[in-house]
């Protein structure tokens, strides 16, 4: 049993119930399992247990946490953080994105994603014409993207071509936009 | 203090100014509480000076935003408190909890831990608390008990921050009989 597992155990308070012997021992002697073979615990050794642990009271508690081991920085400790403070004061600003040369593109694929999800959208209402729904069919969307659903064949061909194109055209815009040449 | 708070603020208006050097001036007063902070932290000296010198640097980038309405310290401690828990968030420290020292006192070994070691078992055994007690506790300890101050630091209404000291005090009380168990279980 590794101590981390068995300080895992002594937190929650439950033991394993195959834990080899010298494990029941550890155990008996952290006072988690009971020992039936042993003396009572000396006086000094329980009211010292209770007065360290059990009935530590706030003042005491206080007492010792707030006398922590103090350290002092290191000599160099000022001098490095000034160094580090020079070497980023002296470091070129932050490049800005670029958003004049980006904005086209973004707005290029926000239009293909937008055109994606109507294709999407008509595939779906296709699919749900056919097991005749009527009220859908009936729908005011349903009927403004008829153009959309008709000559299935067709229509598949021309989106994957219009993909592929703009996938073309993204990587072309943005190897352009990487080395500086828009 | 008050003096060093417009000390502190000169130093700011100069920095902003573009007199880098002030900057040292911060350093020098704030380096020994932050570094203190840190190590309260981590319990680590080497650690603690890193994560302060990046505590420093992080309060050089973002001095601007220091709005004057809190003492340059409060927002000092509490950008500094925000970038120490959530290093130790990404790598979180291990204090091995029976590391105490051998009883120098031969009655201590029929009595039991020496005082220094059981303070410093009940020390070490604040690192064994879920995080948001151990914060709780270790701030209120390094504000030297100051409940605004430490719930500043956290970003906590000072309510909540009470109750979690509450409920940190209860466990590590709860715990130490079994800590200071171990460390006897050491010894022997």
């Amino acid at each position: 049993m590794s101590e981390e597992m068995m300080f895992e155990a002594m937190m929650s308070g439950v033991t394993r119930s195959g834990a080899m012997p010298s494990e029941v021992t550890t155990l008996r002697a952290l006072g988690i399992v009971p020992d039936p073979t042993a003396s009572a615990p000396s006086a000094a050794s329980e009211k010292d247990m209770i007065s360290m642990g059990g009935k530590m009271n706030n003042d005491e508690l206080d007492r010792i946490l707030s006398r922590p081991d103090d350290i002092q920085p290191s000599s160099g400790f000022a001098a490095s953080v000034m160094d580090a403070v020079r070497a980023e004061a002296a470091a070129p600003p932050p490049i800005p994105f670029p958003w004049t040369r980006a904005l086209p593109v973004l707005l290029v694929a926000a239009l293909a994603l937008l055109a994606v999800a109507i294709a999407g959208i008509a595939a779906i209402v296709q699919i749900s014409r056919q097991p005749a729904a009527p009220e859908l069919a009936a729908s005011w969307w349903s009927s403004a993207l008829a153009p959309y659903t008709s000559g299935a064949v067709g229509t598949d061909l021309a989106w994957t071509a219009a993909a592929l194109l703009a996938a073309f055209v993204s990587v072309r815009v943005s190897m352009r936009l990487a080395s500086g040449k828009v | 203090m008050a003096m060093s708070a417009a000390d502190d603020q000169l130093a700011v208006e100069r920095v902003l100014g573009g007199d880098i050097s002030a900057f040292e001036e911060i350093v020098r007063r704030w380096q020994s509480p932050l570094v203190n902070l840190a190590f309260r932290f981590c319990h680590d000296r080497g650690r603690a000076e890193e994560m302060a010198q990046e505590a420093f640097l992080r309060a050089y980038r973002n001095l601007k935003q220091w709005r004057k309405e809190a003492a340059f310290s409060t927002w000092l401690f509490a950008l500094a408190t925000n970038f120490y828990r959530s290093e130790l968030r990404r790598i979180p420290v291990y204090v091995p909890i029976d590391d105490v020292r051998e009883p120098a006192d031969p009655r201590a070994q029929d009595g039991g831990l020496e005082e220094e070691d059981r303070d410093r078992a009940v020390r070490r055994a604040v690192f064994t608390l879920p995080e948001k007690y151990r914060e709780a506790l270790i701030l209120f300890y390094f504000h030297e008990m100051d409940v605004p101050a430490a719930a500043r630091s956290l970003g906590l209404p000072e309510g909540t921050f009470k109750a979690r000291l509450f409920r940190g005090r209860e466990i590590l009380r709860g715990k130490l009989p079994q800590l200071l168990a171990v460390a006897r279980l050491k010894e022997a």
